[in-house]
């Protein structure tokens, strides 16, 4: 397992857009991707998930990855959420 | 009469039908196969997303790309592995699937609802929607087919879901009217789109009117009335009709370049106050950005927004725009803006005080994190910094100062701008317009904010009821004021706009030719009226009208002479 921790930076948290972007990409990956908050630890591979979590912006995630291709999906996830989610 | 929310303008008389929700009532029971039920799940998934992808292609042609995104977001939520996972769990557990299904997406709806946001809530609709999807498919019971009514129809429904209007021949709907939703709602998003006219929130509506009544539809006032008499339904008929000539008469102007009677190109841009109202610019016809209020990155924060949050909202509007120019307004803090964490001291008279440009100068490190963050999008399109509340020289050229500082830095590390990106001034102060020769000299362009220079020329505070009569740009001297800045600005040769709300006046419009200002910067709303208005004008007519109102000496008989003139 690997996991890396980030801040949320598009300035209207994680609404349907970022959040389905986030799982489609984490879904080309094998590995269980998990997103946790202070609060709660969530699929992200799962749109209503993560937007169900309400997480908003400025919040610091950190990103766990386990499986195979558990380092490319990390980095991956790491790179797409410090980019803003394609905002 | 019934009132509720106005989501969609204009007036629909029409006979009522009542659509009936279907009846998706069942008995939970265990399950002993439990593969098998799954199994059924998912088949009854499949059909689900089969229909509704359809429903989505039909909704491109019929509806709108951006609308048919509905629909192809409720296939996304329905297939979500954080949905599905937890129905397989529960039929696991041995539910059958349809109590799965509802149970599950039940625990994901409520964690919308609960949420303070109004973009989370719509999710909580778009669940409940696929959840009466799936669950006709699991049941073979018909969901509301709105595609074969008669012409003339007024809908009236509980809720019209995303995937009830997918089904909408809008030629026969006269008018739509709901017991729930705003005017932010699906519902009243597609209403618009297809401009039917739609009153929703209208309480116990499918109670109180019932198939077969004539009901009026008025989505501007949001009202509903059932079985009008004759005189109001003759009153009703007329107002319908008036609203579509001036429908039809603004649509003629839609995609069309804004040009005076005599060819003379202009430029009509809208205002805005987000990210997200580009879009909504672009859709009513603008050609351009004129304002673009950086206050709600601010106001909205809880503390001073990064260069990084600051340059993806400045970047989304200029590629929104797609290279059209883009004119950001500087922070402007103070006077009625309050920001909490700025620790800005209660002043007595805050409109006179530190606000604006006097508190950005100040905090030049702050100021700077705007000013880069501008200069980097600056690379994403035609981006133009504008200063708001200047009062004399040395204030654009501090301004100039750190924007050459900023780029130094930008140099440096690496970054992509535009070296020539133009910084202007919003014309809004007395002092401004006294001195717009010289401002004139080094300002890239000027845009005249109206609502400050009438507050500020006239020393009225427009939300004084005591003095409120005072506040109206039809004084003399606030179109001395005016005409001082424009003149000016065309002698230098730079751009003269105008993003106050009087270059929505279409009154002003000839002085505004006549004076030579090129660009007009209004509310989405009212860019085609606004476009129309400079249409009907040549420089010479202008000019002999503006020749006649400049020697008048009150606010009343200038607006007299104007509204005789009026075209």
């Amino acid at each position: 397992m690997v996991s890396e921790k980030v801040t949320l930076v598009n300035p209207q948290g994680l609404h349907m857009r970022p959040a389905g972007l986030f799982a489609s990409t984490m879904g080309k990956y094998s590995c269980n991707v998990t997103v946790v908050t202070p609060e709660k630890e969530v699929n992200g591979k799962s749109p209503m998930a993560l937007m169900a979590a309400g997480i908003p912006c400025g919040t610091e995630v950190e990103v766990r990855c386990d499986g195979a291709d558990e380092t490319d999906a990390l980095a991956a996830a790491i790179e797409l959420i410090k980019s803003g989610l394609g905002e | 009469m019934y009132e509720g929310v106005n989501a969609s303008e204009g007036i629909g008389i029409g006979t009522v039908v009542v659509a009936v929700e279907p009846d998706l009532s069942f008995d939970p029971h265990a399950v002993e196969d439990v593969d098998a039920e799954k199994a059924r799940y998912q088949a009854a998934l499949d059909v689900f997303c089969e229909k509704t992808n359809a429903q989505a292609e039909r909704m491109k042609v019929t509806v709108g790309e951006n609308e048919a995104e509905i629909m192809s977001g409720h296939i996304m939520l329905a297939q979500d592995p954080g949905l599905v996972d937890g129905i397989n769990s529960a039929i696991d557990g041995g539910m059958c699937a349809e109590q799965a299904l509802v149970e599950t997406s039940t625990m994901f709806e409520n964690m919308f609802l609960s949420m303070d946001d109004e973009m989370f809530r719509l999710r909580a609709s778009d669940i409940a929607d696929i959840r009466t999807g799936i669950l006709a498919e699991l049941l073979g019971r018909e969901v509301v087919d709105l595609s074969a009514l008669p012409a003339g129809s007024i809908i009236v429904v509980h809720d019209l879901t995303p995937s009830m209007t997918a089904t909408i021949d809008k030629e026969n709907v006269a008018g739509i009217v709901t017991e729930v939703g705003g005017r932010t709602s699906h519902s009243a998003i597609i209403a618009r789109a297809l401009e039917i006219p739609a009153v929703l929130s209208v309480s116990n509506a499918c109670g109180a009117l019932h198939n077969g009544m004539t009901a009026i539809v008025d989505g501007i006032n949001g009202h509903v009335l059932s079985e009008p008499d004759e005189e109001t339904l003759a009153d009703y008929k007329e107002r319908a009709e008036a609203f579509a000539a001036e429908k039809r008469a603004l649509d003629a102007f839609r995609g069309k370049p804004t040009v005076t009677a005599d060819g003379d190109k202009k430029v009509l841009a809208c205002n805005i106050g987000n990210p997200e109202d580009a879009k909504g610019a672009v859709d009513h016809d603008c050609e351009a950005i004129g304002l673009f209020r950086s206050e709600f990155l601010f106001m909205d924060a809880k503390e001073l927004p990064s260069e990084e949050e600051q340059f993806d909202a400045y970047r989304s509007v200029a590629t929104t725009l797609k290279g059209a120019p883009v004119i950001i307004r500087t922070l402007d803090v103070g006077g009625d803006k309050e920001i909490p964490y700025m620790n800005l001291q209660k002043e007595e008279n805050p409109f006179m005080g530190y606000r604006a440009v006097r508190y950005c100068l100040d905090n030049p490190d702050e100021y700077k994190v705007q000013l880069r963050a501008l200069l980097r999008a600056s690379a994403f399109g035609d981006i133009k910094i504008m200063v708001p509340l200047v009062t004399c020289v040395e204030e654009l050229r501090q301004v100039k100062a750190l924007v050459e500082e900023c780029k130094d830095e930008l140099r440096t590390e690496g970054y992509k701008f535009n070296e020539d990106i133009e910084v202007g001034i919003m014309m809004e102060t007395a002092a401004a317009a006294n001195i717009a020769d010289i401002l004139a000299e080094e300002a890239a362009f000027f845009s005249i904010g109206t609502n400050d220079l009438t507050g500020y020329t006239m020393a009225s505070d427009r939300g004084n009821d005591k003095v409120a009569y005072l506040y109206s740009w039809y004084y003399p001297a606030v179109l001395r004021a005016i005409k001082n800045i424009i003149v000016n600005g065309v002698k230098q040769g730079i751009m003269v706009g105008m993003c106050g709300e009087a270059a929505a006046d279409p009154l002003l419009t000839p002085l505004l030719l006549s004076w030579g200002m090129e660009e007009f910067s209004v509310s989405a709303p009212s860019v085609l009226k606004t476009r129309k208005a400079i249409s009907q004008w040549t420089k010479a007519d202008a000019d002999v009208l503006e020749e006649k109102v400049m020697q008048l000496k009150t606010a009343e008989e200038v607006k007299a002479a104007l509204e005789e003139a009026a075209r």
